[in-house]
C-alpha cells in the first residue's frame, strides 16, 4: 500500500515535465532520511513478557476480535518465551499448531508440551498414564515385504509358512527389546511407559506390548520428531541395540481424548519442555484457520521484536513523524529533487489515512489532528481507532516491529523507483524506434 | 492374511481423474448397496480395501472411501470441500458480533409437490465431477490448489513444473502429509496407494511428485499409478497439444521411477503428437468428446483389473501384482478389456472364448496401438459376471469336444486353458468372478442392447499387459520430443524444467523402451 500510494504523486509531477531520475533521487534520499528517523524513534527495552505482551496485542486485535486477540496474546507470547534458547536463534517451527474443532475460539490455549492428533491403536491400552517414561523412536514394527524385489523365493506352503515365521521373529525380538527395557526401568513402581514410533506397528505387536502394559502411538509424523525430544528429553532412537535408560524422555502426564472419530494424545507436564503446543480450538473451519493465521502472524511479530532488541511506536504514529521531518528537510535539497521527498512524505501519510478510514473516521480530519498533537507535545503520536483522537502510542501499549518497518522503507523504494525508471527507459526506446 | 483387509489409499489427482473417480466410486457404492440382496453371490471384493468406516461428532457411523483428491479452484462447484456427511449445522453460527443483532429470514419458494427435483443429472447438464458424485466423501478428502484456475483464460495449470512446484510449497506438502497421516495411520495392513493422475496438464507434475513423496516415506508399499488422457485432441490447438506431449512424457517418466506400476489409460488412440481416432468398442456406442462417457468407460476397466488386490479371498497384493508384471525394469504396463465380455444367452464360456480366435479379445486403453503382432511378456487377466452354470461347456456327455477348453471343467480352468493357447510362453495370473460391474444411474447409457429394459450390470473382461507395443509406444513418443523446437516453447522451460531435464527425459525414455523390446533373449 505504501509503494502504490506513490503512483498519483509521480503521475503529478511527470504532469509538470520533470525527469523521473530527478524523481527517483529525490525518493532515495527520503529514504535515507526516513531511516535516520526511524533509528531515532525506535524504542530498545528489555523484551520482557510485558512488553511482549504488548506487541503481540498489536498484531492480534488487528486480525480478530478484542477479546479472543487477548486470549491468543498471552498462549503466544509464553509459547514463543519456552521455546526461546540462550544461544539459538528462536525456531517457531518448535510451536506445534494444532487445531481441534470444537468448544470456541476462546479455548485455544497453550499446552506446556505436545498435543498429537493420533492416539493408541489397542483396545486394552490405558488412556491415561501418569509419570511416564517416554521412547520416541522411528523403527517398524510391522510385517512387511522385505526391501529386495527377488521377494520369497519358497516351493512348498511349509517353506512359505517358515519364511513368515522367521520374519515375524526379527519383529518379536525387537519387541521384546522395548519390554525388556520396560521392566528394567519401571521395575516395581507405577511409573508409565509409553512408545512414540515413527514407523509402523502391526496388530501382533500392539497385542504384546498392550500385554505388558506399554502404551504405543504408531505413524507418528516426521516433523514430530524433532519436538518430542524438545519437548520430554530424550533422543530418537533408529534402532532398538543398546537400549538405556539415557534415550528415554518423560512426561507427567499422557492421555487421550477423543473428538468423534479423532484421537488427541496430550503429552503434558513435561520438566522444561522447548517444544509447545497451541491447540486452536473453534466450531468451524473458518474459525480455526482465522485463528491459525493470526497466531502466526503474531508469532512472527514477537520473534521480531525479541531479535530486533527493539520497537517503534505503531498507530501511524512513525509515519506521522516521518513524514514531517521530512518535510523539514526538502528545504534543504537543492533543485527539483525535493519534490521527490515531498512525494514521499505524502506517500507515507497513506498509512495513518488509511487506519483512521477504516476506522470509520474521516481521514484528512483525522490526520491534521494528529499531526497538530505531533507537534505541539513532540511526542511520537498517532490515531486511537476507538475514538478517532490522536494518542500517544507508546503509552497505549500499540508497538510496531522495527525489523518489518525497516524493510518497508527499502524495498518500497526500490519498487517505484523500477517503476519509474522502466516508464523512462521503454519510452527512450520508443523514440529510438521513430527516430 | 489374517486379520483385517490389506488397505488401500486412493489418490485422485486432476479434473479428469476426478470423472474416472467418480464413476469409480458411484459404482462400487450401487453394489454395496446390494450387498445385502441374497441372491448376490457372498462378497467377493472386500470393500474395506478402498473404504474406511469412521464417526461422525455425533455417533454417526460413516463409511466412506479412504480417498486424497486434489483439483483446482473452481471445480467443485455445488460440493462443499468439507463435504456434508460431518457437518455440524449447530455449531456453523458462531456470532462474532457484539452489538445487536436482528435476524432475517425469507419464507421458502414454493415448489409443487409433484415435480421433485431430478436425482440424476441430465448429461448435457454435467460440467464438473462432483455433478454426478453420488457418494459422499470424508471431510479430509478433498484438497484444493487455490493457487490456479480451473476455468478462465489465466492462471490454469497447464505445465509439469508448474504442478511439481505446487507440492513443493511447504503449505501444499503439509496438507498433503498430514491428510496422508490420517488415514494412513488408522490402517493396521497398509498394502499400498494407487494415484489416478491426469497427465495432460500440470497435475502430471503433480503425480510425479506425490509419487515421490509417497515413495519416500512409504517405502515398501505398493504403489500403482494410473497416468489419465481425457479424450480427442485436435490439430489446431498448437500449444495444447505440445504442452501435452511435453506434460505426458514428463509424467510417465517420472511416474514410472517412483511407483510400483504405471499405466496410461486413454481412449484417445495416441499418446504423441498427431492424433489418432478414437478406439471403438465392438458392443458398446460412446461420444469420444465427453469426458462423461469415456470416464465411464475407464472406470470399469479399472473397477476390473484391480480386482486381485481387492479380493476378500486369497488376494494377490499390490506389491505382489506390479512384482509380476514389471520385472526387468518393464514397470509400465497397458491395460485392455471387452466391455462389456459378449456371452450370448445359451452360450458357454467356452464357446464365447472360442469366437474371439487368434485375435486378442480387448480393446486396447492406453493409447498404444493394437495388440496385434505384438508380444505380452507377462499378464494379470479377470473375468467377471458370467453365471456359474455357463463357466463350462454345457454338451450332453458322449459329444466330442470342439476345443481343449470344452473339455475343462472349471470355469478357472477354462480361462487358464485359454490364456494359456493364445499366449503361450507368457506368465499369466487369472480370476474368474461372478461378480458383475454395476452399471447403475448415472452411468451413462453405452450399451447398444436388444432388450428393453435398461442394463443394470454387465459382464467384463479385462487384463494388464506388459507388453512389446509399449517399445514402439515409447519409441514414438521420444522421436515427436526430439522434433520439437524447444525455444518455441519457453514458456514450458519457464515453469521449472531445464533443457537439461529434457535431455534426460529422452534418454530414460529411450532405455524404458529398450526394455520392451521383443529381443528372444529376454524372456525364457
Amino acid at each position: 500500500m505504501f509503494g502504490s500510494s506513490f503512483q498519483p504523486a509521480i503521475a503529478a509531477r511527470e504532469a509538470e515535465g520533470l525527469h523521473p531520475r530527478i524523481i527517483t533521487e529525490g525518493f532515495e534520499a527520503a529514504k535515507i532520511k526516513a531511516l535516520e528517523v526511524l533509528e531515532e524513534v525506535k524504542v530498545t527495552k528489555e523484551m520482557k513478557r510485558k512488553v511482549l505482551l504488548d506487541v503481540a496485542r498489536t498484531s492480534l486485535r488487528t486480525k480478530v476480535h478484542a477479546e479472543l486477540a487477548d486470549v491468543l496474546t498471552e498462549a503466544v507470547v509464553d509459547s514463543v518465551l519456552a521455546v526461546r534458547r540462550p544461544g539459538y536463534p528462536i525456531d517457531l517451527f518448535m510451536v506445534e499448531i494444532m487445531e481441534m474443532k470444537h468448544k470456541l475460539g476462546t479455548d485455544t490455549k497453550l499446552i506446556q508440551g505436545l498435543v498429537l492428533d493420533h492416539g493408541a491403536r489397542h483396545p486394552d491400552m490405558k488412556k491415561r498414564v501418569e509419570d511416564a517414561f517416554i521412547l520416541i523412536c522411528n523403527v517398524s514394527l510391522e510385517y512387511e515385504k522385505t526391501e529386495v524385489s527377488s521377494g520369497f523365493f519358497y516351493k512348498t506352503a511349509e517353506e512359505k509358512e517358515k519364511l513368515v515365521k522367521a520374519e515375524r521373529k526379527f519383529i518379536e525380538d525387537r519387541v521384546q527389546k522395548i519390554i525388556d527395557l520396560k521392566d528394567k526401568v519401571c521395575a516395581q513402581s507405577n511409573k508409565g511407559f509409553v512408545i512414540i514410533n515413527q514407523k509402523g506397528i502391526d496388530p501382533f505387536s500392539l497385542d504384546t506390548l498392550a500385554k505388558h502394559g506399554i502404551v504405543a502411538l504408531r505413524r507418528a509424523k516426521r516433523r514430530n520428531m524433532e519436538r518430542l525430544s524438545l519437548a520430554c528429553g530424550g533422543m530418537a532412537v533408529n534402532s532398538f541395540e543398546d537400549l538405556t535408560v539415557d534415550c528415554l524422555g518423560h512426561a507427567g502426564l499422557v492421555y487421550e481424548y477423543t473428538l468423534g472419530e479423532e484421537k488427541f494424545t496430550f503429552i503434558e507436564e513435561c520438566v522444561n519442555p522447548h517444544s509447545v503446543t497451541l491447540l486452536v480450538r473453534g466450531p468451524n473451519k473458518h474459525t480455526l484457520t482465522q485463528i491459525k493465521d493470526a497466531i502466526r502472524d503474531g508469532l512472527r511479530a514477537i520473534k521480531n521484536a525479541i531479535e530486533d532488541g527493539c520497537m517503534v511506536p505503531g498507530a501511524g504514529a512513525i509515519e506521522v513523524a516521518m513524514a514531517e521531518a521530512l518535510v523539514t528537510y526538502k528545504n534543504s535539497i537543492k533543485g527539483r529533487a525535493r519534490l521527490g521527498v515531498q512525494a514521499f512524505a505524502d506517500a507515507l501519510l497513506i498509512i495513518p489515512k488509511v487506519l483512521a478510514q477504516n476506522a470509520g473516521y474521516d481521514p484528512q480530519e483525522t490526520l491534521v489532528k494528529v499531526q497538530a498533537e505531533h507537534v505541539e507535545s513532540k511526542q511520537l503520536v498517532g490515531i486511537d481507532l476507538n475514538t478517532g483522537e490522536p494518542m500517544v502510542a507508546a503509552d497505549a501499549g500499540v508497538w510496531d516491529n522495527y525489523c518489518v518497518k525497516k524493510q518497508l522503507l527499502h524495498s518500497c523504494t526500490v519498487i517505484a523507483t523500477n517503476i519509474l525508471l522502466v516508464d523512462e527507459i521503454m519510452r527512450a526506446g520508443m523514440s529510438s524506434l521513430k527516430g | 492374511m489374517a486379520g483385517g483387509a490389506r488397505e488401500v489409499l486412493t489418490l485422485q489427482l486432476g479434473h479428469f481423474a476426478g470423472f474416472v473417480g467418480a464413476h469409480w466410486w458411484n459404482q462400487q457404492d450401487a453394489a454395496l448397496g446390494r450387498a445385502t440382496d441374497a441372491k448376490e453371490s457372498p462378497g467377493e471384493l472386500c470393500p474395506d480395501v478402498l473404504y474406511r468406516t469412521g464417526r461422525t461428532l455425533h455417533g454417526q457411523d460413516t463409511y466412506t472411501p479412504r480417498l486424497i483428491l486434489m483439483d483446482l479452484k473452481g471445480s467443485l462447484s455445488s460440493l462443499k470441500e468439507e463435504g456434508g456427511l460431518y457437518r455440524d449445522k449447530q455449531l456453523d453460527a458462531a456470532i462474532a458480533w457484539q452489538g445487536k443483532l436482528t435476524t432475517h429470514k425469507g419464507s421458502p419458494p414454493l415448489t409443487t409437490a409433484t415435480t421433485p427435483k431430478p436425482l440424476i443429472p441430465t448429461e448435457a447438464s454435467i460440467r464438473v465431477w462432483s455433478d454426478f458424485l453420488r457418494v459422499h466423501l470424508h471431510p479430509r478428502s478433498i484438497c484444493m490448489i487455490q493457487k490456479y484456475n480451473h476455468d478462465g483464460e489465466a492462471g490454469r495449470l497447464e505445465a509439469f513444473g508448474q504442478g511439481e512446484s505446487v507440492l513443493k510449497e511447504p503449505k501444499y506438502q503439509e496438507e498433503l502429509e498430514d491428510r496422508l497421516h490420517f488415514y494412513v495411520e488408522e490402517c493396521d495392513y497398509l498394502q499400498g496407494f494407487q494415484i489416478l493422475c491426469d497427465l495432460h496438464d500440470g497435475f502430471s507434475g503433480v503425480g510425479a511428485k506425490a509419487a515421490e513423496l509417497l515413495q519416500d516415506e512409504y517405502s515398501g508399499r505398493g504403489i500403482i499409478t494410473w497416468g489419465l488422457l481425457p479424450g480427442p485432441y485436435h490439430r489446431g490447438e498448437a500449444q495444447r497439444n505440445i504442452y501435452r506431449l511435453l506434460n505426458t512424457a514428463f509424467g510417465l517418466v517420472h511416474l514410472t521411477a517412483h511407483s510400483s506400476l504405471v499405466c496410461p489409460l486413454s481412449l484417445g488412440g495416441s499418446l504423441g503428437l498427431r492424433p489418432e481416432p478414437p478406439v471403438n468398442f465392438p458392443y458398446l456406442h460412446y461420444d469420444a468428446t465427453l469426458p462423461f462417457h469415456c470416464s465411464a468407460i475407464l472406470a470399469t476397466a479399472l473397477d476390473t483389473v484391480t480386482v486381485p488386490y481387492r479380493l476378500c479371498s486369497s488376494p494377490v497384493s499390490m506389491v505382489h501384482l506390479a512384482d509380476m508384471l514389471s520385472f526387468c525394469g518393464k514397470k509400465v504396463v497397458t491395460a485392455g478389456a471387452t466391455i462389456p465380455f459378449p456371452l450370448a444367452p445359451g452360450q458357454s464360456l467356452p464357446d464365447s472364448l472360442m469366437q474371439f480366435g487368434g485375435a486378442t479379445p480387448w480393446t486396447p486403453l492406453s493409447a498404444c496401438g493394437e495388440p496385434s503382432g505384438t508380444r505380452c511378456f507377462a499378464q494379470s487377466v479377470v473375468l467377471r459376471g458370467i453365471d456359474r452354470a455357463c463357466h463350462t461347456s454345457q454338451l450332453t456327455p458322449g459329444t466330442p469336444p470342439p476345443s481343449s477348453l470344452h473339455a475343462c471343467t472349471t470355469g478357472e480352468e477354462v480361462l487358464a486353458q485359454y490364456l494359456q493357447q493364445q499366449q503361450p510362453r507368457v506368465m499369466s495370473s487369472s480370476h474368474l468372478l461372478l461378480t458383475p460391474y454395476r452399471v447403475a444411474p448415472p452411468y451413462p447409457h453405452l450399451f447398444s442392447s436388444c432388450s428393453p429394459q435398461a442394463v443394470e450390470s454387465i459382464p467384463v473382461f479385462g487384463a494388464l499387459c506388459s507388453s512389446s507395443s509399449l517399445h514402439q509406444t515409447l519409441e514414438a513418443l521420444a522421436r515427436d520430443l526430439t522434433k520439437l523446437d524447444l525455444r518455441r516453447w519457453a514458456s514450458f522451460m519457464d515453469a521449472g524444467v531445464e533443457h537439461d531435464d529434457v535431455a534426460e527425459l529422452l534418454q530414460e525414455l529411450q532405455s524404458l523402451a529398450q526394455c520392451y523390446h521383443a529381443g528372444d533373449s529376454l524372456v525364457d
